[in-house]
């Protein structure tokens, strides 16, 4: 990782920018919205090596800053979200572009389609992911 | 699947507060199928994509949009081989890759 962001100091101009953006693992929650509002309906289960990986990253970032190679200018959290018609999908989809990553229990599913059922005709299933932003520029 | 993805652009528009790519020439490192790619790469004067995931590469050549073809260009490599010499760019973009 260190290496990766060597490479990428050395093909940066003078006061060049590094932008780092990522998803930080967390157990995201899983909401129901719909016009009425949202609600939140439980929180996936992030999985152990998940969590490492973004320690790692902060590491690297630490390593460089303090290697002198580049200073933090800003950083940022916001909330990107995902939406499904509904939980099953939802489910379909954690299960499969998610595998290893991210895991939603049985009650969280159970307890998420439940509300899903009882909302709004208009109801989605929404994910909320924690996103990191941060800007670092060359020294 | 009727799966959307941050339909509110709250990404696109959060890297645009961030930083200025008018006109700049910028690489990616990560770039995958380009989702995020488009987002920015139409202020900037030259976008180099990296990854070396090369289906990857494949789906975000075939997705480019048009008016971006000429100032995009995406390449089958990883961060720490980086394919160009030195002080190229103006702005690297760890796009989800660190």
């Amino acid at each position: 990782m260190v290496h990766a962001l060597s490479e990428i100091h050395r093909v940066l101009k003078p006061g060049g920018i590094l932008l780092d953006l990522r998803a930080l693992e967390d157990s995201w929650p899983v909401e129901i919205v719909s016009s009425a509002g949202w609600q939140v309906s439980g929180r996936l289960k992030a999985l152990p090596g998940m969590m490492e990986d973004d320690e790692a990253a902060n590491q690297a970032m630490r390593e460089v800053e303090s290697g002198g190679w580049f200073i933090q200018t800003r950083v940022e959290e916001f909330p990107y979200f995902y939406y499904w018609d509904a939980p099953s999908e939802m489910k379909e989809f954690t299960e499969t572009d998610w595998e290893g990553l991210e895991k939603i229990s049985e009650e969280v599913f159970r307890k998420t389609a439940s509300l899903w059922a009882s909302a709004n005709a208009d109801a989605r299933v929404r994910m909320r992911v924690r996103m990191h932003i941060a800007s670092w520029q060359k020294a | 699947m009727s799966l959307q993805r941050d339909p509110e652009n709250l990404e696109g528009k959060t890297l645009h507060r961030f930083v200025d790519f008018k006109d700049k020439r910028i690489l990616e490192v990560g770039c995958g199928e380009g989702r995020l790619t488009w987002k920015y790469a139409g202020a900037s004067s030259l976008t180099l994509g990296l990854d070396p995931d090369h289906s990857a590469l494949r789906i975000a050549r075939a997705d480019c949009p048009p008016d971006l073809r000429e100032r995009v260009h995406l390449t089958g490599a990883s961060a720490r081989h980086i394919p160009f010499v030195n002080e190229t760019f103006d702005i690297a973009v760890l796009a989800w890759s660190l």
